[in-house]
């Protein structure tokens, strides 16, 4: 295995930016989840790296060779694809012997890898199958078997599982992390599904219009998001964003909002809003911090509940503040109705501020 | 055996659904079945009124005519039919060598000028073939090929290259681009790709162009007949006239001929029949 480096990566259609100065290292055995909205970049980044395409700029380094001119046959990297794209005229058996032949080895060989990759992906009794006599996750089975049938210098993965149902989803989502441990495998991984990304990745690299925007643990990037797309691409429900503006009462810096309501911000906050350019300051707040109370107290603000979904373990509601919505989660035992008045609780400990121009997280 | 209302109501929709087809298929076999009536009779039999449904000396004579070396009637014939063999097959061959490899550009590389291209290629095909005779065949003269077969395959590419592009185009937009990536990954150059994955699942595509590209030339008459004007050249539809003679026509002899002429046609069908039949049903190359 070996690291994956992308150096000031472009790759244009046009006047099309698909995939723009995106610089990346992937350190060899680690597993990175490449997230982000639809048409973001993420296939054309794997593909760059796969070089299925030509760079436009930039160079990619796999291992200590710059492969950014090779042919995807002389990189030495395997690709897993959404859609598997398993040969349909070939078996199973040759489905995983065709990287093998393609590198001339002998047939007793190709054998005996053929043999240990199935025997490692249990389908070894589909071996004489033709890929279409095969269920979802079979089919992917396979086309992880024809990955890792070669041992590879990297793997890559374009939305493996989305083809799966949700029950086969989950597990084998854990057989592929199983797997990138047992292999010390280097892994870039494409998902939609955050899940998928905050449980397999030891690093998550969040894309958005072509740019790479955040590049970190899993953990990090929830809670440290470094601008208001990442913070709301990426927790369930989503962060809520509020917008309002900074001002001061009587020495205190308050946010207030344009119904004329305000709350006082305390002293590390204020030092983060002291260094927006403007006086516009986004105020966001994961479910889990957010607390409504009965009455209005110094600090809370009031918000009108929209809807109220409960889950069983707990209750999701959304709440109306100064006309954002605001998730809030509750015990399933508390008693609350859409349209109902509620005073809103933020956390100033775990609050998030964002400059309104900037769209930039605020830091003290 | 009871039936539901609903069971009863499908199976007479399905028996009014096959007596339209029987109904068709009467409609279709039975030029075909007066033909070859026809040509196991005698000429004096042909001829008589009422027609014989089934001649009263069948015989097979006009057959072993045609296909005797040693008659004047039965070289001829043979000639003829090794002439339009040799111009079917040349043009189909050709066809398919350009129409594989530019119907795969068609499909997968965005070029500068593809649409206007493509849309050149389908132009042909919206005016009738007789409308490019005359100039056609002053073409023709001025490279000096009339009286050569290769006027005959130019002419039929023309008019079978820009059908066969489309329809491969069709089958290579439906295999995924993904699994020439696979190769590639997997460590084809892209022509091993193309050959070894691409090549074999268009192969219902690509038999079906031949056959479409065999039987445009193999039934061709217009072109043949202006741009032929000597005997060993002619193919046979064109050459089938000469049973029309001045003053009588030999009616049991030209309904062998063309039903001889219809074999190689219908061979090349049941043949490969198989792989039309695995295009529909298996759906290899779908997603
Ligand atoms: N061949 C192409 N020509 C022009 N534009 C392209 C081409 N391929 C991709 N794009 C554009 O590049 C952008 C990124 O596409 P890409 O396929 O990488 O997105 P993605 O992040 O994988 O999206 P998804 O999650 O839907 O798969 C899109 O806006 C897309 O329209
Ligand atoms: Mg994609």
């Amino acid at each position: 295995m070996a690291e994956v480096v992308l150096k000031d990566v472009v790759k244009s259609y046009g006047s099309i930016y698909a995939v723009n100065h995106v610089s990346l290292k992937v350190e060899d055995g680690e597993f990175v989840a490449l997230v982000g909205p639809s048409g973001c970049g993420k296939t054309t980044t794997l593909n760059l790296v796969a070089g299925l395409i030509p760079l436009t700029r930039g160079e990619i380094w796999i291992g200590d060779r710059e492969v950014s001119g090779l042919d995807p046959k002389d990189r030495d990297i395997a690709m897993v694809f959404q859609n598997y794209a398993l040969y349909p005229n070939k078996s199973v058996y040759k489905n995983l012997a065709f990287p093998l032949q393609m590198r001339r080895l002998g047939r007793a060989e190709i054998d005996s890898k053929v043999q240990a990759a199935a025997k490692v992906l249990d389908i070894t009794h589909l071996l004489e199958r033709k890929p279409r006599e095969l269920s979802g996750g079979q089919q992917q089975r396979v086309a992880l078997g024809r990955a890792l049938v070669r041992d590879p210098r990297a793997f890559l993965m374009d939305e493996p599982l989305s083809n799966l149902d949700a029950k086969l989803r989950v597990q084998m989502r854990s057989e592929i992390k199983r797997f990138h441990q047992d292999m010390k495998a280097t892994v870039i991984y494409v998902t939609h599904d955050q899940l998928e990304a905050v449980t397999m990745a030891d690093k998550m690299a969040v894309m958005n219009g072509g740019f790479l925007q955040q590049y970190d643990s899993p953990a990090n990037v929830f809670a440290n998001p470094v601008n208001m797309f990442v913070a709301s691409f990426i927790g369930s429900p989503a962060m809520s964003l509020i917008p309002l503006e900074a001002g001061s009462d009587g020495g205190t810096t308050v946010l207030r909002s344009p119904e004329g309501w305000s709350f006082a911000l305390d002293g590390r906050n204020a030092a983060k809003v002291a260094k927006a350019k403007g006086k516009r300051v986004v105020l966001g707040a994961r479910h889990s911090t957010v607390r409504l109370l009965p009455n209005a107290e110094p600090g809370t603000v009031p918000g009108k509940v929209y809807t109220v979904e409960p889950t069983g373990d707990v209750t999701f509601a959304q709440v109306f503040v100064s006309g954002a919505l605001v998730n809030v989660s509750l015990p399933p035992t508390y008693a609350i109705r859409p349209d109902e008045t509620v005073n809103v609780l933020f956390d100033q400990a775990r609050m998030h501020l964002f400059d309104g121009e900037t769209e930039m997280a605020l830091t003290a | 055996m009871e039936q539901s209302p609903t069971t009863r109501r499908i199976d007479g929709w399905r028996w009014s659904g096959r007596l339209f087809l029987t109904f068709l298929l009467g409609f279709t076999v039975m030029p075909m079945a007066w033909m070859f009536i026809t040509s196991l009779k005698t000429g004096f039999a042909a001829m008589q009124y009422p027609p014989q449904w089934w001649p009263a000396e069948p015989t097979l004579e006009n057959y072993w005519r045609l296909i005797d070396p040693s008659s004047s009637v039965g070289q001829d014939f043979l000639h003829y039919f090794w002439n339009s063999m040799w111009v079917s097959t040349l043009t189909t061959v050709l066809a398919v060598a350009v129409a594989v490899p530019a119907a795969y550009a068609f499909s997968r590389f965005r070029f500068p000028g593809r649409n206007f291209l493509f849309f050149a290629v389908l132009l042909r095909n919206m005016f009738p073939a007789v409308v490019f005779l005359v100039p056609l065949f002053i073409l023709m003269k001025v490279l000096g090929l009339v009286n050569t077969h290769g006027s005959l395959v130019l002419t039929y590419l023309t008019f079978g290259l820009p059908l066969a592009i489309w329809l491969l185009k069709g089958f290579y937009d439906n295999i995924p681009i993904q699994l020439e990536q696979a190769a590639r990954i997997d460590g084809a150059t892209r022509f091993q790709a193309f050959f070894l994955i691409v090549m074999p699942l268009s192969t219902p595509g690509i038999i079906a162009t031949s056959i479409y590209s065999f039987i445009g030339a193999w039934n061709e008459y217009i072109y043949a007949y202006t741009f032929l004007t000597k005997h060993d050249q002619m193919t046979l539809p064109v050459g089938i006239q000469r049973f029309f003679s001045e003053n009588a026509t030999d009616w049991p002899g030209l309904m062998a001929a063309t039903f001889l002429m219809s074999v190689p046609v219908v061979v090349l069908f049941l043949v490969l029949q198989r792989y039309f039949v695995r295009a529909l049903t298996e759906g290899a190359v779908k997603h």
